[in-house]
């Protein structure tokens, strides 16, 4: 098949199950689900095609054309979009996979599976984008769909007021992104994404310096939004409320996946603008080591995950901006494997004992779901970076990258960050599968196969994809930098101690069961607190937001309404009041005929 | 006998039939009202002819049609007051206020 039919299937397929599924299938979940499946097959294997065909031109088709602003729609065929399409499909292929078994008595299940085909439509669109304007499109799109899914018990208060959070944050970066393509077009009338990033005609060749660092920071506040680095990050840790798949499919591939895959997109620009970097970095090394903070005293296993989410996305906005495109491509994707792996993983854990805490899921058993614990422990270790598994590869690459081009503060950061990721996710690892007591009750059911297959699926995958990092940087164009052994013994002993320390405090038989970060009062509340962001929102923008509206409500319903009001009732009363002179007493009338012809003539005379 | 004079006498009897007709509560004394008012106006009008305009016709022609007029007019009232008698068993004018607002 020619490339134009392969890409043409990869997208347009979730597309066409959406809307045959919402529109026709509402009554048949089952065949809806089937529907669904299938074109995510479909999209699975001819974005495979694509890979295997290797990178080519991109294709562009005009849309319109006014005066000198041209808007193409196409498709951008290049390693990272190729490597990252397959890597979109795949994933939500695996999540759709698994929600067949954990929305199987949910009552909305056409809905949930057209929006999770609506989700994938928007996010492949979004990675093969060949114009900045389209790329803006499916961006929205992506947000859009997240908050449908997000919301997808929106008859659970908490479930709608995270939606509507996650939307709200996420479209204060998308502002800054808007201003930015604004400018872009302002200044060179052009959207086309290769010959913006062109590097003898493209836009650093054209714009001040001082111009393209406002662009950068523009585009990179809606990076911040979408990939939820601080100050925007809190809505990520509330979309959990969505259903389980969600988290996994928004926490990996879609949605947060998105605001870093813009910023590889557009990688060129962000390394001209030097000045900049060093502020995205600082913003990703804070957020990592924030994130990182609450994941080590949060209990609810789905909450650690978003954190930790939040913190390797931090990951990779460093390695980006500290100048490296294959370090946040290389943890961007096994990150999105190891990610979908955890969250499928707690997925189950909360089908089987429909508890959130860790320690719950312990006590009920959480270890003897074999296929599931499993997935956990390959999983953990993967986040931690514990060799030879996927994200000790990538990670190792990134503090390598920061090392080489002398970003030594930011490079302890990374560490620091590192041996709290280890920590956190050891202490989760050890809270399910060594219980403090186990359960008078002993039910479990166990994990369906259609939950198990994609789970082992994605354990296999976090095992495996670090020994790719060469082919992944031959996709990209680049030469892979050789490992130095001596990066690797920082690396492995920080995930070392991380582990130990975790053992120590919930590992060993009569552990205590509390962090070491208990033992300092302060600290730990700040962490339990989330670091009090949310109350510093609540009494700040929130608490002024809220001013400003109760001031404008006041000036609607008093001055704008009220005058109108004000207006309408003076004449209804106006109207009450002359109806007492129709008395129905004729001689009155008359009467009154008799004076206003008496003044008429007497003004006549008169004048 | 001057213009004045008949316009004084024309005046008063407008005024009579003024009051007439704004102080009685009687259907007919109110009908007796307007047809003095018409009168002053009648009179008015052929004092007017006698004393101002040359031509005499004008004002007989007028006020032969004002009285072929309220000949047509009581008609159409008596007929009138006679169903208000009918329909209410009264023909007092202040209880006649079923057309108030």
């Amino acid at each position: 098949m020619d490339t134009l039919s392969l890409i043409l299937l990869t997208t347009i397929s979730p597309l066409a199950c959406f809307v045959i599924a919402i529109i026709f299938l509402i009554q048949q979940p089952r065949i809806a689900q089937g529907l669904v499946l299938f074109g995510s097959a479909v999209s699975l294997l001819s974005a495979i095609g694509l890979l295997v065909q290797g990178p080519v031109e991109p294709l562009r088709f005009l849309w319109f054309q006014s005066g000198a602003i041209q808007l193409q729609f196409g498709f951008i065929l290049d390693g990272a979009s190729l490597m990252f399409g397959v890597v979109v499909a795949f994933i939500t292929a695996c999540i759709m996979l698994y929600s067949v078994g954990y929305m199987a008595h949910d009552p909305g299940k056409t809905r949930y599976f057209a929006l999770l085909s609506f989700f994938a439509w928007s996010m492949l669109s979004f990675v093969y984008a060949v114009d900045l304007l389209q790329s803006f499109i499916f961006w929205e799109l992506v947000g859009l769909s997240s908050f449908f899914l997000i919301g997808f018990w929106f008859e659970k208060p908490e479930a709608a007021g995270a939606a509507r959070k996650a939307f709200l944050m996420t479209r204060v970066g998308d502002v800054g992104l808007f201003i930015g393509i604004l400018i872009i077009l302002q200044l060179v009338s052009n959207f086309d994404i290769p010959a913006l990033l062109d590097p003898q005609t493209g836009l650093s060749t054209q714009v001040s310096p001082g111009i393209l660092n406002a662009i950068t920071l523009l585009i990179f506040i809606g990076i911040m939004g979408k990939s939820a680095q601080f100050p925007l990050h809190t809505w990520l840790p509330d979309a959990m409320e969505g259903p389980t798949p969600v988290s996994a499919l928004l926490h990996s591939a879609t949605m947060v996946a998105a605001g870093v895959f813009l910023m590889i997109r557009l990688h060129p620009l962000f390394m001209a603008a030097q000045d900049t970097a060093l502020i995205f970095l600082s913003i990703a090394t804070f957020t990592a080591i924030l994130a990182s903070t609450i994941a080590m005293v949060d209990t609810d296993i789905k909450k650690v995950l978003a954190y930790s989410s939040i913190s390797q996305l931090g990951f990779m906005l460093m390695a980006l901006a500290a100048g490296s495109l294959f370090a946040g491509v290389f943890h961007l994707i096994t990150h999105a494997f190891f990610k979908a792996l955890l969250f499928l993983c707690s997925g189950i854990y909360i089908h089987a004992y429909h508890t959130n805490s860790m320690a719950e899921i312990g006590r009920n058993g959480g270890r003897r779901l074999k296929a599931t614990t499993l997935g956990l422990l390959i999983g953990g270790a993967a986040l931690s970076g514990v060799p030879p598994l996927a994200g000790f590869w990538s990670k190792e690459e990134i503090f390598a990258q920061l090392g080489h081009n002398g970003f030594n503060i930011y490079m302890a950061g990374a560490f620091l960050a590192a041996f709290l990721t280890a920590y956190y996710t050891f202490r989760m690892i050890f809270l399910i599968t060594k219980p403090d007591q186990a359960s008078a009750s002993n039910h479990s059911h166990p994990e369906p196969l259609n939950m198990k297959a994609p789970v082992l699926i994605l354990t296999l995958g976090a095992i495996v994809l670090g020994f790719f990092g060469s082919s992944i940087a031959q996709g990209l164009g680049l030469t892979a930098q050789h490992h130095s052994v001596l990066l690797m013994i920082p690396t492995v002993g920080v995930v070392i101690l991380g582990i130990l320390i975790a053992y120590f405090d919930y590992g060993r038989d009569n552990a205590p069961r509390t962090g070491f970060i208990s033992k300092i009062a302060p600290l730990n509340t700040l962490f339990t607190n989330k670091w009090y962001i949310d109350e510093v929102y609540r009494v700040t923008i929130v608490a002024i937001t809220h001013a400003l509206s109760g001031i404008l409500h006041w000036i609607e319903n008093h001055v704008l309404d009220g005058n109108y009001d004000r207006f309408g009732l003076g004449i209804l009363r106006t109207g009450a009041k002359s109806t007492r002179v129709q008395s129905g007493w004729m001689q009155l009338y008359l009467g009154w005929a008799i004076i206003l012809l008496a003044v008429v003539v007497l003004y006549l005379g008169l004048r | 006998m001057t213009l004045e004079s008949y316009l004084l006498v024309g005046a008063a009897l407008f005024s009579l039939g003024l009051i007439g007709a704004l102080s009685h509560r009687n259907l007919i004394a109110l009908l007796i009202g307007i047809e003095l008012m018409m009168n002053a106006a009648s009179l008015n009008l052929m004092a007017f002819n006698r004393f101002v305009v040359t031509d005499p016709t004008t004002g007989q022609i007028f006020v032969l049609i004002i009285i072929g007029l309220a000949a047509a007019e009581v008609a159409i009232f008596l007929s009138i007051i006679l169903r208000i008698y009918r329909a209410y068993h009264d023909i007092d004018a202040e209880k006649l206020t079923k057309l108030s607002g």
